[in-house]
């Protein structure tokens, strides 16, 4: 596996940080954030650098980029806690676009990326815990030949500044059915569709959506009736992989700011850093946050390595980027003492953004618990293993 | 130091362990008759004031009932008991959301140490309303750069005329923006060894020039404060201990609450409420108490809640029995830290997007987003790191640290 940067990876990945750490000051953050993390100028700024279509292809108004130059941008963006809905428009949504291979979808594409329209995927539910499948949402046909949309999708991250949503919703099938999903554009001030915004603990925000009857045309359906889950996957796929880039970088600037302050802060007439118990204390942090790098670097070197061996590793991504994640950010909090559970002083926001990363597209327990479940599929005679998804 | 000897000596009967039990259950009933007025529901999203003024009331009416401050003296307004009982009482208060909190500093350590240290007209004076919940008293210790090493402290205290003139600042001080009183440890004297040069004081919150900002914690709690000392007067008379005797007086003021008297949470929700959770949340569409790392954890917890409270048992022995207590607080503090935080990890992630979104209302013993975002009893009343150097220096008896400020005047420190 070599995991050295191309020189335009590496440009990228330089003017990716300048850019951060000049825009997304975490001193002067406030007024964004009150203003729902969202700010047209700087939206279209966004834009501008290339990043809402970093990894699609030109054809759809991209920059040709691919897994590795998404998270190259996603490590930035933890790195500087940026707060605004990059990933679940940019990530999220683009690939559920562009996996649907609808031609209207395709066309949004360029839109998107240009930041002119806002869509968001809703398609997480409340019971879902990260089950991609999981969709209790129902679209009923009419008699019009369109259909009629009811159900709730909650924490969609981004949905606040919506102007249009993606939503998933089950028109045949069970709640937890591969087949029998399908994904419907529908206009953010749709009749009965309703929307609660909802900050999040790291100061992003999300939306919960009630639909109550939403009436959708037939034109509106992306891609095949019931047939949403292969785009599905290969968004959350996407979504997994940006989002352990994103704790990569929440947890690599956690440490190094921890780092910088146990060198100054003195107690006992010398500074924390010549404590051993401390200075072994960060070693650990250093191996839990290589540990979890190459983790990462391990999915995406197999992230075209075929479903089920991506699915494998992202999960095992995501397992050890959590608990790596819970141990690094609070340890930084541990380690800087009180000024690390204030609200001013930006420690603490690591740790809130690890947080919520490890509540995105299903927790540690779940994707251990998949991961288990893989290998006993592998380990498993096949006749056996037929016959069981038989009965 | 005899904490070492003190863990291995057999335990023996405790003689008052029946009325000891008959104080329980008096506690028990007072507490179920009056508290739910005071608790609970009645306390939802009331604002800080009004939220005071209702633990005020409840102080007061445990005051008249002798638990107002059950071991302090009778003629100050205490109840005249023990440690046993307080502790007791508190197991048994806990049990309830009482609006406590503002109150538990105040009466664990600035009002005992002030009720030993102070001239007779000012303990008969100040006492009563302290212990009626008229009166907040706060603890003014910490500095930005004096947290665990808090002999490293700058507030500058200069003689003036009959008395003393303080400028500096003051952080992490719990509740100073509803207390009345307060104690504060000063620098007087910066060309001696660091905790030769401290003199302790008690002043009025409301002299000319203290100014109380408040801190915003990352879940939104409102205790904690900085306060800032511009030219502020302090008589003489105020001052408690020898000048220069300051941090033998901040030491045994810490001492006093040695035992600390917190619940086994650590002011998160219960186990118990952990394992309801689990039982309703749902795993890969089974519920989540069927997952067996769910289980494993919980039991985990279970088992380690028993150990506490044998530690809490062995501790309440010693008390009983005329000792000090041994090493059992540090241990029970540094286990509830680590526990606590690890249910609330484990029940955050059984939550889902419910544990992720921004609830200002909620507060740690109730929320268990809150108890896994506030890491801050890990840090507050002794770091676990200062606990484990206590274990490893007074109970393993191995080396201090090396100290390159020993004995070195403080003004050479500072720097």
């Amino acid at each position: 596996m070599d995991f050295s940067l191309s020189q335009e990876q590496q440009i990228f990945q330089d003017s990716a940080r300048r850019m951060l750490e000049t825009e997304c000051r975490f001193e002067t953050r406030g007024p964004l954030i009150a203003k729902g993390s969202f700010d047209g100028d700087r939206w279209r700024a966004i834009a501008e650098m290339g990043w809402l279509g970093m990894a699609l292809p030109e054809e759809h108004g991209g920059f040709g980029g691919g897994a590795i130059e998404t998270a190259l941008l996603m490590e930035e963006i933890g790195r500087v806690l940026m707060v605004e809905p990059v990933w679940a428009i940019a990530v999220l949504t683009a690939h559920a676009l562009l996996a649907s291979g609808d031609e209207r979808a395709l066309a949004l594409l360029p839109r998107l990326v240009a930041g002119e329209v806002l869509p968001v995927l809703a398609h997480n539910e409340a019971d879902a815990g990260g089950v991609t499948e999981h969709v209790a949402t129902v679209a009923t046909p009419t008699a019009q030949g369109g259909w009629r949309i009811s159900g709730e999708k909650t924490l969609v991250v981004g949905g606040n500044i919506a102007d249009r949503f993606l939503v998933s919703a089950r028109t045949s099938g069970r709640t937890g059915d591969r087949e029998g999903i399908s994904l419907f554009l529908v206009a953010a001030d749709a009749a009965g569709l309703r929307r609660q915004n909802v900050r999040l603990i790291d100061n992003r925000w999300a939306a919960h959506l009630l639909l109550e009857n939403v009436q959708v045309d037939k034109a509106d359906v992306i891609g095949r009736v019931g047939g949403a889950i292969d785009a599905l996957d290969e968004a959350h796929a996407y979504g997994l992989l940006a989002a352990c880039a994103e704790a990569i970088g929440v947890m690599d600037r956690a440490l190094w700011i921890t780092r910088d302050y146990l060198k100054v802060r003195k107690q006992f007439g010398t500074t924390l850093s010549s404590f051993q118990a401390l200075q072994h204390r960060m070693s650990e942090m250093l191996i839990e946050l290589e540990l979890s790098r190459s983790m990462l670097h391990r999915a995406l070197s197999l992230f075209h390595a075929g479903p089920e061996i991506r699915r494998q590793a992202l999960a095992a991504a995501k397992v050890h980027i959590g608990r790596s994640g819970k141990f690094v950010c609070g340890q930084a909090i541990q380690l800087h003492g009180g000024i690390g559970v204030t609200e001013e002083y930006v420690i603490g926001h690591y740790f809130k953004r690890m947080t919520t990363i490890e509540h995105e597209l299903g927790h540690s327990h779940f994707h251990l618990q998949r991961l288990a479940e893989l290998e006993q599929r592998r380990g498993t005679p096949v006749a056996p293993l037929a016959a069981r998804n038989a009965a | 130091m005899s904490s070492a000897s003190a863990l291995l000596e057999p335990r023996t009967a405790v003689p008052a362990e029946d009325a000891l039990e008959r104080y329980r259950l008096d506690a028990r009933a007072w507490l179920a008759e009056h508290a739910p007025r005071f608790s609970g529901a009645v306390r939802r999203g009331l604002p800080l004031e009004r939220d005071v003024a209702l633990g005020r009331a409840w102080q007061a009416l445990k005051a008249a009932h002798g638990y107002g401050a059950i071991t302090l003296p009778k003629r100050y307004g205490g109840g005249g008991g023990t440690e046993l009982q307080k502790i007791v009482f508190t197991e048994e208060e806990l049990r309830y959301d009482l609006p406590v909190a503002y109150f538990s500093i105040s009466l664990s350590n600035p009002v005992p140490i002030f009720l030993r240290h102070a001239p007779e007209t000012f303990r008969q004076r100040l006492g009563p309303p302290a212990i009626r919940g008229e009166h907040i008293w706060c603890q003014l210790f910490s500095e930005p750069a004096a947290g665990s090493d808090l002999a490293a402290l700058r507030l500058r205290a200069e003689r003036q005329g009959d008395g003393w003139v303080l400028n500096g600042q003051k952080l992490w001080t719990s509740w100073a923006q509803i207390a009345q009183w307060g104690v504060i440890v000063t620098r007087t004297d910066p060309d001696v060894p660091k905790h030769a040069g401290l003199t302790y004081f008690f002043l009025d919150m409301r002299s000319p020039g203290i100014s109380v900002r408040p801190i915003r914690r990352l879940v939104g709690h409102p205790d904690l404060n900085e306060v800032y000392f511009d030219n502020v007067y302090v008589p003489d008379e105020q001052r408690l201990g020898e000048v220069g005797g300051g941090f033998r007086v901040a030491i045994e003021t810490l001492m006093i609450e040695r035992y600390g008297i917190t619940d086994e949470t650590a002011s998160s929700p219960a186990l118990e409420a952990l394992v309801e959770l689990a039982r309703r949340a749902r795993l890969n569409g089974r519920p989540a108490l069927a997952d067996g790392e769910v289980r494993a954890a919980i039991a985990r917890a279970y088992v380690e809640r028993q150990g506490l409270r044998s530690i809490q048992k062995r501790a309440m022995e010693a008390i009983a029995a005329g000792r000090e207590p041994g090493p059992e607080g540090a241990i029970r503090k540094l286990l509830l830290g680590r526990m606590r935080q690890q249910l609330g990890a484990l029940a955050l992630d059984l939550m889902g997007a419910d544990g992720i979104r921004l609830d200002p209302q909620g507060e740690s013993s109730r929320d268990f987003a809150h108890a896994w975002l506030d890491p801050s009893v890990r840090i507050a009343g002794g770091t676990d790191e200062v606990l484990l150097n206590t274990l490893a220096e007074r109970v393993l008896g191995l080396p201090q640290d090396h100290r390159p400020d020993k004995g070195v005047p403080f003004r050479q420190l500072e720097s």
